[in-house]
């Protein structure tokens, strides 16, 4: 036992109660005297359970299947059919403690609940056809997201979907059909959620592809690359073994605009709380800086700097001028690693603007107290320091998040960073220990095949001639101009392609067409991205003629569509998985066998684009499959991991599962930028200068007039891209709050807003007295006591895109001149492109990009209001939309598939 | 006998536990121990979950709920057909088959750990999965699914160290089967600058006294934070701030809630 202040700590679990998984027969399991009903169901399958889509995740979970349907959904036993003894794990030590693996997966509790996702209302069970849609004659753009659907066969839908892109390929080219297929979605690798339509229409000769704008890393993205190389979406790379070396050598972690304990739920899972946990026992010190407690700061700030959202450049630049001030940086360091950092020097100090980038400069704008900020700065220097972020949060997905994220860059390039202990951490995603043997299905691995690569190729590159920026979209569906861009913002994109002048449509002796046909598979624009509202608008444009949608629920965009095709869950189809994302502790390679039949009438979203290849004949059917089947593309997948020197196929196959063991050498690799740290001249990062570059002459030479991602980053008040969305400007007294929007806690994105079981968090959803559970809307309590609002009441957040209802959560946990609202819940319009239920913050978020030149968005730090909603509005409301309050609505899972189908199907 | 032991400081609220629960008895029927919850609305393990201070020392506690399982249950003083029993781990069961509807039981719980089923004509709780045990299931679903190992179980014995520094819970009727350790206290806090220099206060003296002679000291920190941990709940404290030759007194600190002082000016002389 330890004792650790005034707490007492559970020593080690003793042997009998430790947890043991015994539903796989005989050798684990315990007889009992009084087993009264078998409990284990007929079968048991593995899955992840991670919503980060591609390849797999971690989050490992076990299924357990009975009569066909889902029993329960449960943390992975590693040793379920492996000994404990059979596989090499790693071991953290400092001051006497220990953190190693557990033989159990930490899963969210989204994951848990996730059979509640499977059997929700809001599955789509059958196809749709909207119903005055008619390709052959009226199809009535303009009632999109008004009228319902009737019920179709998949004959009918498939014969009229070959049928739309014959006419549109003959009438306007290839390039005419725009495919959204990129995001975030269930992990599968056979049946991955995104991207499949891409495979017939690549064979049919090309198509738009819509670019996935890397959103949870835009200010890196569009601004840390330009300091320190290319990067991971300009993340700090390489970043190998960091969590060791910051366990080793790091007094301190900032997290700053990082939430641990909400952000790895969708992606790996809980391990990043295991390690915040002991970190504290080891005595790091972990300083949160976000404008909420958010639920990382809950459980383990030693402090919390309640930050104004969007501010984070000022308290950077003060943070430089104490060091610069007193000298508390490492100038040896910066000498030998850094370039521009004079330029850098006379800005912070006021040489060139006349403006000295003082704490008291920085309180003002950042409504940090300048006596914090001077501490703050001195211990940063002070204390062995490094920066956690699990993406980025609210910081770098802003107005202008280009220049926070190349402050960062700096900042740790003034205290020496790549020496010990002095990282920039995507905390536990990257920085693990390396596993033996472990290749890659991440995108790059050239053995995969193309059928497995090129629906992920979507996601994560530019790879069509004509692209289009997801935020783009909009805008070319309102404007006749051509669009022109610096970098289309694909995820893998290398820096110069920043430097690159795209547009769109491409001139017409390059095939260019404007965009007459959506076919989706990622209908969460309005929920996930920018400008929600403006964008539902765009959709009832006569100019699209066809907009065909598949997804296993009916949300967000499905009611802007014309054909809603039912997807399946990964419970409902076979499938494989590599689980090498980091952060779960273990990583591995999976079989998952379908759990489930489909629900329904759906089809895995790769089913479905062969079902449409069939109608088109033409051989398609064929260069779509690749000829696979799900066996012997599990064997390619098995190949193309290497895996048969880990273990054998029978092997593999037989198991279930393989379990790398951690690299017997993993402790001697260098962390992060040692290298560079060490001898910049022989490794030099992946800047033109080979340095740090504080300063950038590419930016310089490219845009010389931008004033809003500048050769030097700076803090920008306002720009010709976001010209007055800061407390203090003319529209803040209309609009005096700042809009703080996060990672969701309770989905991933837009998933999971239907689960029963998480909504009935106090956090989740806020039940109005109508019985409608609202999002909540965080306001501290002299926002809420200025506005007349009570904890609990519904209220609307709006600016001049719109209103958005939410529930108010009144609390000391959020900071005042703030109003925080999750993304990603659910859009249920009042009135389309105006007033929204649901909760889709993104509905009202600005629709200028991250500046002028950063072709990323700014989803958080923007001006809003909060009010109460009279009893006239609510009245004008109902008289004048019954539809939308008349919408069947279960009280577990809120929205329903039912509310938008005439009633008995409306089958022709 | 079989025991939960909770420790609070390592609960991070991911509200997994709560979750668990649902997904093993919602939809799912394990008669003879247990029938359906429905869709929503039972918590046989509840979240409770409270917001400590304000901006900007602010804390959350989560303290997960559920039935004890007491040795001297007031449900099953009080039930009519004797539906409620006690096994031989001591976990307590309202029996699905036996359950008349009478609807006493809901009441009679101190710690309103019982649920009525209006669909069901029964009363519905926790039983400590009972149905898993049996089956060869070394713990509950809740402690299966907890991240951080916080939720505990086992056999008493096993358990003993942990039990004898925990705090049982307060089901209402005595001694049970559920145990915390680290319930939250009470904390006073706040930072200490100097408004003519604008910088904060380090390394100054704060003593806390309540009229008793309790007393507790720290310094202020590199941020010129200060705080009290662990401290009871109601007390009456006053503060005394020693900087050199500088000194200030604040009286009148009551621990009904977490106090955050805020940010103390102090012009050092």
């Amino acid at each position: 036992m330890v004792q650790l202040g005034n707490r007492m700590r559970l020593g080690p679990i003793p042997n009998s109660s430790r947890a043991k998984d015994v539903t796989n027969g005989p050798k684990n399991y315990i007889k009992r005297r009084r087993a009264l009903i078998e409990t284990k169901g007929d079968k048991t399958v593995l899955r992840s359970l991670s919503l980060g889509g591609l390849y797999g995740g971690t989050a490992q979970g076990m299924v357990d299947v009975k009569d066909g349907k889902i029993l329960r959904v449960r943390p992975m036993r590693f040793d379920w059919k492996y000994d404990r003894s059979e596989v090499r794990t790693w071991k953290m030590e400092k001051n006497g403690k220990t953190l190693e693996p557990r033989w159990k997966s930490l899963i969210g509790p989204f994951s848990l609940g996730y059979k509640k996702r499977v059997y929700s209302p809001n599955r789509i069970k059958y196809p749709l056809i909207r119903v005055d849609w008619d390709p052959n004659g009226e199809r009535n753009p303009q009632n999109r997201g008004k009228s319902k659907f009737r019920r179709a066969s998949w004959d009918e839908v498939t014969t009229i979907i070959a049928s739309e892109i014959r006419r549109i390929h003959a009438q306007y080219g290839v390039n005419a059909i725009l495919q959204q297929g990129e995001g975030h979605g269930e992990s599968k690798v056979i049946n991955t959620p995104h991207g499949q339509p891409g495979l017939l229409l690549k064979a049919m000769g090309g198509f738009t592809q819509q670019i996935r704008n890397p959103d949870s890393w835009e200010g890196w993205y569009w601004g840390s690359k330009h300091v320190w190389g290319q990067g991971i979406q300009g993340m700090m790379f390489p970043a190998g073994n960091t969590v060791k070396d910051c366990t080793d050598h790091s007094d301190m972690m900032l997290f700053w605009s990082c939430d641990p304990e909400t952000t790895p739920w969708g992606f790996t899972g809980q391990f990043p709380s295991r390690l915040s946990f002991w970190w504290k026992e080891i005595g790091m010190k972990q300083i949160y800086i976000c404008p909420e407690v958010n639920y990382g700061a809950a459980v383990h700030a030693d402090k919390w700097i309640p930050i104004l959202p969007n501010t984070d450049a000022a308290l950077q630049l003060a943070i430089a001028y104490i060091w610069i001030k007193e000298g508390s940086y490492k100038k040896d360091y910066v000498a030998t690693h850094v370039v521009g950092f004079d330029k850098f020097s006379d800005y912070v100090l006021g040489k060139d603007d006349g403006v000295a980038k003082t704490p008291e400069w920085a309180a003002k704008k950042c409504g940090v107290p300048e006596w914090t900020i001077k501490a703050f700065a001195r211990e940063f220097a002070r204390k062995t320091t490094s920066i956690a972020h699990y993406f980025g949060g609210g910081m770098i997905r802003g107005p202008y998040s280009s220049e926070p994220a190349r402050l960062e860059c700096c900042l740790l390039g003034m205290q020496g960073l790549g020496g010990p202990g002095v990282h920039q951490l995507q905390i536990t995603y990257f920085g693990m220990p390396r596993m033996e043997g472990l290749r890659s299905t991440m995108f790059w691995n050239p053995k995969l095949s193309e059928r497995l690569a090129i629906p992920i190729a979507s996601t994560i590159y530019g790879w069509q001639k004509s692209m289009l920026s997801k935020l783009q979209v909009t805008t070319h569906l309102k404007t006749d101009e051509p669009l022109e861009f610096y970098g289309t913002g694909a995820i893998e994109a290398p820096v110069s392609d920043q430097f690159v002048r795209y547009q769109f449509p491409l001139p017409e002796e390059e095939q260019g067409a404007r965009i007459r046909m959506i076919w989706s598979d990622t209908p969460c624009r309005t929920t996930c991205w920018n400008h929600g509202h403006e964008a539902q608008e765009a959709y009832g444009s006569a100019q699209l003629e066809t907009i065909v949608i598949q997804h296993p629920w009916f949300e967000n965009e499905c009611m802007l569509a014309d054909i809603v095709l039912p997807a399946n869950t990964f419970m409902e189809v076979d499938d494989m998985l590599t689980n090498i994302r980091q952060s779960g502790m273990l990583a591995d390679v999976m079989i998952a066998d379908k759990a489930i039949e489909p629900v329904g009438e759906s089809m895995s979203d790769f089913e479905i684009v062969v079902e449409v290849a069939k109608k088109l004949g033409d051989g398609l059917v064929e260069k779509v499959t690749g000829g696979f089947t799900t066996e012997t593309i599990r064997k390619n997948i098995f190949d193309s991991m290497e895996l048969e020197s880990l273990i054998s196929w029978e092997k593999f196959r037989e198991k279930g599962y393989y379990l790398y063991g951690v690299a017997k050498d993993w402790e001697s690799d260098p962390p992060g930028f040692r290298k560079f740290f060490e001898d910049p001249e022989k490794f030099p990062l992946p800047t033109p200068s080979g340095k740090l570059e504080f300063y950038s002459e590419a930016l310089a030479k490219a845009f010389p007039n931008d004033l809003e991602r500048p050769p030097i980053p700076k803090w920008v008040e306002s720009g010709i891209t976001h010209v007055d969305e800061r407390l203090g400007g003319e529209r803040a007294k209309t609009y005096s709050l700042l809009l703080q929007s996060n990672h969701p806690r309770w989905r991933t994105h837009a998933q999971a807003d239907d689960i029963t079981w998480t909504r009935e968090a106090p956090t989740c959803k806020v039940v109005g007295e109508d019985g409608y559970a609202y999002e909540p809307v965080w306001l501290h309590p002299s926002e809420a006591a200025k506005r007349g609002i009570v904890n609990g009441e519904v209220v609307k957040v709006y600016n001049e895109k719109g209103i958005v209802l939410c529930g108010a959560y009144v609390t000391e946990r959020m900071r005042p001149n703030v109003a925080y609202v999750d993304h990603g819940a659910r859009v249920d319009p009042i009135i389309l492109g105006k007033v929204d239920r649901g909760g889709a913050i993104n509905l009202i978020s600005p629709i200028g990009s991250t500046s002028k030149n950063c072709l990323g968005m700014a989803s958080s730090g923007y001006l809003c209001e909060v009010a109460k909603v009279t009893p006239e509005e609510w009245d004008q409301w109902k008289r004048e939309n019954p539809a939308a309050f008349e919408r069947e609505y279960d009280k577990g899972a809120g929205l329903r598939f039912d509310a938008w189908v005439v009633k008995d199907g409306g089958a022709k | 006998m079989k025991a939960f032991v909770m420790d609070l400081s390592i609960c991070n609220g991911c509200y997994c536990c709560q979750i668990a629960c649902k997904d093993e008895h919602c939809a799912n029927d394990w008669t003879p121990y247990a029938k359906p919850q429905p869709d929503y609305g039972q918590f046989w393990l509840k979240i409770k979950e409270t917001v400590r201070g304000t901006v900007p020392k602010v804390k959350v506690s989560y303290i997960p709920t559920l039935c004890s399982h007491c040795d001297d249950a007031k449900c099953m003083t009080v039930c009519k057909p004797n539906a409620i029993y006690r096994r031989e781990d001591g976990m307590v069961v309202i029996d699905p088959a036996k359950c008349t509807g009478c609807k006493l039981c809901p009441d009679a719980c101190p710690s309103e750990s019982i649920y009525f089923n209006e669909g069901l004509n029964i009363a519905q709780k926790c039983t400590g999965c009972a149905h898993l045990l049996d089956d060869g299931w070394d713990v509950p679903r809740c402690v299966d699914a907890c991240p951080t190992e916080a939720l505990r179980f086992g056999e008493e014995s096993e358990l003993k160290e942990l039990i004898a520094k925990a705090e049982p819970a307060n089901s209402g009727c005595g001694a049970g089967r559920l145990f915390y350790l680290n319930l939250p206290k009470k904390f006073v806090a706040g930072t200490i600058y100097d408004p003519v220099e604008k910088e904060v206060v380090i390394g100054a003296t704060c003593t806390l006294k309540d009229k008793n002679g309790e007393s507790h000291a720290v310094e202020t920190d590199n941020f010129g934070d200060f705080w009290f941990n662990g401290l009871p709940d109601g007390h009456e404290y006053s503060l005394s701030i020693q900087k050199g030759k500088t000194a200030k007194t604040i009286q009148e600190i009551s621990t009904a809630d977490d106090v955050n002082l805020g940010d103390i000016a102090m012009r050092l002389t």
